[in-house]
């Protein structure tokens, strides 16, 4: 099986799909629907050979284009794969990218205290009459130095007594740290030029999967690399994730597989790039939401995804990078870091922590809006957490014009209000080929207050202008012309996407106002708001606000913290105490499960309009 | 031993609609006070309908189709029979616009509408046939046609809002805003109608009831709700609640199922259905009831009367 | 006053112990809040803060047994005024009265009456809960063979309607074992009324003829050592009784006012004593007493009871059977949604807009909407197969099409493998069904 324009071949096994053929060879097709033949959108195009369907029925010849979900190669087979079918490169998210903090928000300073440390020691070889042992010697030494309690690997022990006389009793320790009392030695080398020591703090998004490389002894970071999370191929959303590795036979081993190399792929980019050798990585520590947890594990997801929604852990122990087959050291520990739910992982635990979260016991809200909503409130003693499903829209998916937040994405518009022209602006500054999920705010904010779309988000059928066209599904509004596009079509936001979009935002604001109805406070009480992840850093606020997606308080009190999952993986990374704290944030977080009773239904419902039912609630939208 | 009476004070109130013509202008809404509760505010009287069709009904039970006996080819004179009865409204549901039941025109739908206006003393309610879009074309015109008479005009949804209360607010109508069973969506229809420049003490809210034993209890505190709300000032809740009773009491097996030893009597319990239904919504917060049978009609005003008595301590 | 989930934390030790099996204090806190937990699970909390707390979480009304055994009637304990804040918990005993002025075949028939008081409704039974028998004749002899009469010939829970404390006590000689409920000490009575009801641990319906003489007795009678009461403020007018059980709910409620901490029985004597006996019913009526036996009159008002007292946190949700919208025949499309109400009316009439008429089959999906239900495992290929072979949707259409939303697209290869119907996945948003129709269904 050979793929086109990449020139890459694999052997086909039996009943695999040339999706899934694809996924091994590294290519990430489309798939919305999780390779079950309805989104059409892994289209690819067959030069050579012939594929047959599931059940070994039609066949298609060279020249067809199929989709590859539900295509099984016969024989020798050569596919074209065009670019509509790949999912797009994109901009990496790294943790510092910017961040518009308060002075004093970065979590308070802490030494640099890696979760490994490298340290030189030279123990004394042993003379006649002694009758210590090497370990024992290498540990009375060690506790001498670092003031802990140590204990060995088994494997580190194996090779000992060799390592320990090579070079008359110099050795380069690596040292592995938890944040507990005791420290435990994971290698052990001769002499004292072994080089610096790295380790790995990993973002594993359910889109994107993100790996940052640090010094560990000197907290810089070396390099930071993002890619699409190979596990793509298999469904855009968790859910379909869970149902993939339950239903499927090998389905749980082949999305661990998907994500394990898409961070091994990465890392291997990175260390090319820095000329780093393979077991100089000593260290992981991956931020993930539970269900990225679980599979990047092997871990059995089904019970996240059913009533009453079960992890099967929140707290993970430390696994080797051998034991998931992660592209670094063998014996590295692997950290993750802990959830709180099914639905609130470690990626908002480390994030929350990592921002110094209520650090001034002032009431803070911390939001990561992606696929799924996450929230956390709290003034650092106590913390609510909940996490609503907004819908792939803001990732400019499930919506008609919608795209991910790349070069030619409307990510700014306005319209003039006399003659509905629409200006606009897209990333990259070329022509627009779709619209971001920034854009999209903007696009249902200036469409309301240009009396385009109702406060319902219906279209107005009334109003004289090209642009609309008729209401109904495959109706809508013209934002670019055919004539001015990159691809020759025109850009229509469809009144099915605006009743996504509504609906997206409504969950976010309903899942607000149920946590803080939770906790008995209104939405004046929150000091602080902080916005993190891909989506939030163009996030129009203002826009945002006038939709009814974010409270409405003064704009100085939002504040961007980046890829705050990957801040947290770094902050843990280079200090036990960190990882600890963020350990404590996981256990005194108190869960709202939103599924509960009619009154989340009722807020979603009241926030299903433009800003609000209660207008009371966005006064500075009132007065505009 | 002296007892402290709890008693709360309301910031806000329902506002009042007025219909018809003077001087046989009815009042609606207005309360200052929970419904029927005297003591610290002013709970006002809810009024009632009867309805006719423009066309005869087809399947009423004849519990329902006796005391109109001859007269229900003839709206007009099924109306007077209406005002005999005691009626403080009329309702007129132009069940023949429907392409289904007749597909009457617009022109037409009007001038029954106006033939029955003005055969009668009462104030009137029309309503459409419940497709939204045949009643986004066939209400304006009636309401055209019924310009002066003061009206209360429905049904206006989220979907064709714009042409019904359009034609309300042209020819000085009120009209009937509606939304399935939910709070918010009642809400958001009326700030979408007085975004328009209809007033809200113009707008009467019906929720889509259920009757007795299908659904009553949500139209029961979703009534209940936009009261309470209401009383605690907002305008948003304010507008006077409407309760489509008959059609909705009538159709329930309860009503239909003719004499039997375990439900006794039909005609004592479809009657009791339907009135039973009508008083516990008063009882919730409605202003405005639309029923059907005449004995309904006189046993809710019975105990309207009775429970409008003041009670103060 | 209620608490907030917050303002218990603040009292809490703070500390996540878990040992109360939740996961933070503040889950905790949540939960004593909502009145789902008691403090005693609770092993570190500070003697001082349960004071503090015990006092906010006593209930506001007591809870009040009439009758023995399992069969026995409990009311109270209620903790609102208005049904959408939390669900009434205890529904209102309804009672109906039977007269000792009845004798002979003319008592045994209206027993056999009251005994067929029992509806059936979506497979469970409802129906009246209480015979109340009423001393009117003035005779203690012939109240006694009523009495007699009545316990032996029917199950229900009984009531002694006698404020006449020796008629009352030869009464309860024969059925006291039976607990009735014993109406009513007055102040001219209430000590030996309170003596009998404590001797066979009565509930005790205490009436006073306004609402502070029922303060006072209701205390004396407390201050006499009983405990279970009843309250009735002798109001028969129903604005009256309307105003006085508004203003009993208010005080035990909002006030914590402890002469008003009971339940209250109500008696409809007036012309149209069903309907009176539903405002009761609506607002706060405990037990209602009325005299009426008529199955068009009970039926009417035993529904109204159930629908009062359901609970208003659950998804308004509709029943999973097949709907029509316009008058389908056997070639109408066929569409698959939840029985999530907001989500079947969308439906419903996004499809009476498209004017096809249509069947629409709402899966039972605990009331919830097509994509958690998807998401919570609730709407599942062998789901939906079952409920359409249950349905009975193929025996009313002469094609084998279904039509999924297309926030189901996923599983419509397997769907269509476990049904053997054609699937269309149909658009994710209702408001697109008339051009789905439009440009579909037409082929």
């Amino acid at each position: 099986m050979r793929f086109l324009p990449d020139e890459l071949e694999i052997e086909a096994g039996e009943g695999e799909s040339i999706l899934e053929l694809a996924a091994r060879v590294g290519i990430t097709l489309r798939g919305a629907c999780g390779g079950n033949g309805t989104c059409g959108r892994c289209l690819v195009v067959l030069r050579k050979g012939a594929v047959r369907d599931r059940d070994g029925g039609t066949v298609a010849e060279a020249g067809a284009t199929v989709r590859a979900c539900r295509s099984y190669p016969v024989g020798a087979v050569v596919v074209e794969v065009p670019e509509t079918s790949r999912l797009r490169e994109h901009q990496v998210l790294g943790a510092d990218v910017g961040l518009t903090l308060q002075a004093g928000e970065e979590a308070a300073e802490v030494p640099v205290d890696p979760l490994l440390c490298r340290v030189e020691v030279t123990v004394d070889l042993p003379e006649t009459g002694e009758v210590v042992d090497d370990w024992g010697r290498l540990q009375s030494e060690l506790a001498g130095l670092a003031g802990i309690e140590v204990r060995a690997d088994l494997e580190v022990l194996r090779e000992l007594p060799a390592v320990l006389r090579a070079e008359g009793g110099a050795v380069t320790v690596d040292l592995a740290m938890d944040g507990g009392p005791a420290g435990s030695v994971v290698g052990v080398q001769a002499g004292h030029a072994a080089g610096p020591v790295y380790g790995a703090a990993v973002d594993l998004g359910t889109t994107t999967v993100v790996v940052e490389l640090v010094e560990l002894d000197t907290g810089r970071t070396v390099g930071t690399r993002g890619t699409y999370n190979r596990q793509a191929a298999y469904g855009d959303d968790v859910i379909s994730r869970i149902i993939h590795a339950v239903e499927r036979s090998g389905g749980r081993r082949q999305l661990q597989d998907a994500v394990v190399e898409t961070v091994n792929g990465l890392l291997v980019e990175l260390r090319l790039a820095h000329g780093i050798a393979r077991d100089a990585v000593r260290v992981v520590v991956c931020a993930g939401n539970p269900t990225m947890s679980h599979l990047f594990l092997g871990v059995d997801p089904a019970h996240i995804r059913l009533e009453p929604y079960t992890p099967a852990a929140n707290f993970w122990p430390p696994c080797r990078a051998d034991e998931i087959g992660l592209a670094v050291h063998p014996r590295a520990p692997v950290h993750l870091l802990p959830g709180v739910a099914s639905y609130l992982g470690g990626d908002v635990t480390g994030g929350v922590t990592a921002c110094g979260f209520g650090g001034a016991g002032e009431i803070t809200l911390f939001m990561d809006i992606g696929t799924n909503g996450e929230m956390v409130l709290g003034d650092g003693n106590w913390l609510v957490g909940c996490s609503c499903s907004a819908g792939p829209a803001f990732e400019g998916s499930g919506i008609s014009c919608g795209m991910r937040a790349t070069d030619g994405a409307i990510e700014q518009l306005g319209v003039t209000p006399d003659g509905y022209e629409v200006v606009y602006r897209t990333i990259g500054g070329g022509r627009p080929v779709g619209v971001c999920g920034s854009g999209l705010i903007a696009a249902l904010a200036v469409l309301c207050c240009a009396g385009v779309i109702d406060r319902t988000g219906r279209y107005r059928t009334d109003l004289e202008t090209p642009r609309l066209r008729g209401r109904d599904a495959g109706g809508g509004f013209v934002l670019a012309w055919a004539a001015e596009t990159g691809h020759g079509e025109d850009i229509v936001l469809t009144g099915s996407d605006v009743q996504n979009l509504l609906r997206a935002k409504a969950a976010v604001y309903a899942g607000l106002r149920n946590m803080l109805a939770a906790v008995g406070l209104e939405q004046d009480a929150i000091g602080r708001i902080l916005i993190a992840g891909g989506f939030g850093r163009f996030l129009p606020l203002r826009d945002a606000i006038t939709v009814g997606m974010l409270p409405d308080v003064p704009l100085e009190r939002y504040g961007y913290v980046g890829n705050s999952s990957l801040r947290g993986a770094r902050a843990a990374l280079l200090s036990g105490r960190r990882l600890a704290e963020i350990g404590a944030t996981a256990r005194k977080t108190t869960y709202l499960e939103l599924g509960d009773g009619t009154q989340f239904m009722n807020e979603f419902v009241s926030a299903l309009f433009i800003p609000h039912t209660d207008l009371g609630l966005f006064p500075s939208v009132r007065e505009e | 031993m002296a007892v402290k009476i709890v008693r709360e004070r309301w910031p806000g109130k329902v506002y009042e609609m007025v219909l018809g013509r003077r001087p046989n202008t009815v009042r609606v809404g207005g309360d200052t006070s929970l419904p029927f509760i005297h003591f610290e505010g002013e709970p006002k009287k809810p009024v009632v309908a009867l309805e006719i069709q423009d066309i005869e009904p087809l399947g009423w039970p004849e519990v329902l189709w006796a005391p109109f006996a001859g007269l229900m080819s003839d709206p007009v004179a099924w109306a007077r029979r209406c005002v005999e009865y005691g009626a403080d409204l009329v309702a007129l549901r132009l069940a023949g616009v429907h392409p289904e039941s007749g597909d009457a025109g617009a022109e037409a739908a009007a001038a029954v509408a106006r033939s029955v206006a003005q055969a009668v003393d009462v104030p009137l309610v029309v309503l459409g046939c419940g497709m939204e879009e045949k009643d986004a074309r066939v209400l304006p015109v009636v309401a055209e046609a019924l310009e002066g008479y003061n009206c209360l005009i429905g049904q206006a949804t989220v979907d064709n809002y714009k042409p019904v209360a359009a034609g309300c607010r042209a020819y000085g109508h009120s009209v009937v805003a509606t939304s399935p069973l939910d709070i918010n969506l009642a809400k958001q229809l009326n700030i979408l109608i007085t975004e328009m420049n209809l007033p809200p003490e113009r707008i009467a809210m019906d929720p889509s009831i259920g009757p007795l034993g299908y659904g009553i209890e949500y139209a029961y505190s979703i009534i209940e709700r936009k009261r309470l709300g209401a009383l605690m000032g907002d305008r948003m809740l304010a507008p006077p609640v409407i309760c489509l009773v008959g059609e909705e009491a009538w159709k329930t097996r309860e009503a239909q199922v003719g004499d039997t030893p375990e439900w006794g009597n039909q005609a004592r319990r479809a009657v009791l259905w339907e009135t039973m239904t009508a008083v516990m919504l008063a009882l919730a917060g409605g202003s405005i009831f639309v029923l059907r049978h005449p004995e309904s009609l006189a046993r809710f005003q019975g105990r309207i009367d009775v429970l409008m008595q003041p009670q103060l301590y | 006053m209620a608490l907030t989930g917050l303002a218990i934390y603040k009292l809490l030790p703070k500390t996540n112990c878990k040992e109360c099996g939740q996961a933070t204090c503040l889950a905790f806190a949540m939960q004593l809040a909502a009145g789902k937990a008691g403090l005693e699970v609770c092993p570190h909390v500070s003697e001082e803060a349960r004071e503090t707390l015990s006092a906010a979480s006593e209930p506001p009304i007591a809870l009040v047994r009439i009758g023995s055994g399992p069969g026995a009637l409990e009311v109270g304990s209620e903790t609102v005024l208005f049904r959408h804040d939390k669900r009434f918990l205890h529904p209102t005993g309804i009672g109906i009265i039977v007269s000792d002025t009845l004798d002979g075949e003319l008592l045994a028939a209206r027993i056999g009456v009251v005994n067929r008081l029992s509806f059936d409704r979506l497979g469970q039974t409802y129906g009246v809960d209480l015979a109340a028998v009423r001393y009117e004749c003035g005779d203690p002899e012939r109240y006694l063979t009523a009495v007699r009469e009545v316990a032996a010939n029917t199950e229900l829970n009984l009531a002694l309607m006698c404020a006449d404390p020796d008629a009352a006590a030869r009464a309860l000689e024969l059925v006291g074992d039976r607990r009735p409920l014993l109406y009513a000490a007055d102040a001219e009575n209430y000590e030996a009324m309170t003596a009998l009801a404590r001797r066979y641990g009565l509930a005790l319906a205490v009436r006073g003829r306004d609402l502070g003489e029922l303060a006072a007795l209701a205390e004396k009678v407390v201050k006499l050592g009983h405990k279970q009461l009843l309250l009735d403020s002798g109001a028969r007018q129903p604005g009256r009784v309307l105003a006085d059980q508004t203003q009993i709910r208010r005080s035990a409620v909002n006030k914590r006012f402890r002469p008003f901490g009971f339940p209250t029985v109500c008696v409809a004597t007036g012309e149209d004593a069903v309907l009176d006996t539903a405002v009761y019913i609506g607002k706060y009526a405990a037990v209602v007493l009325l005299d009426t036996a008529d199955p068009a009159e009970i039926l009417p008002l035993v529904t109204w009871r159930l629908n009062v007292y359901t609970d208003p946190q659950k998804p308004i949700a509709i029943e999973a059977k097949v709907y029509e919208v316009g008058n389908p025949g056997p070639e109408a499309p066929v569409f698959l949604t939840t029985n999530f109400s907001l989500t079947y009316f969308c439906v419903m009439s996004d499809i009476e807009g498209a004017r096809v008429p249509a069947f629409i089959l709402p899966v039972d999906t605990d009331g919830t909407s097509v994509l958690t239900a998807w998401a919570a495992g609730k709407l599942t290929p062998e789901k939906i197969g079952n409920f359409l072979n249950e349905s009975g949707i193929a025996g009313r259409v002469n094609h084998e099409r279904l039509i999924i939303p297309g926030g189901l697209a996923v599983m419509s290869g397997k769907l269509q493998e476990l049904t053997g119907w054609q699937i269309l996945v149909g658009p994710r948003e209702s408001s697109a069904i008339p051009g789905f129709l439009k440009q579909y269904w037409s082929q």
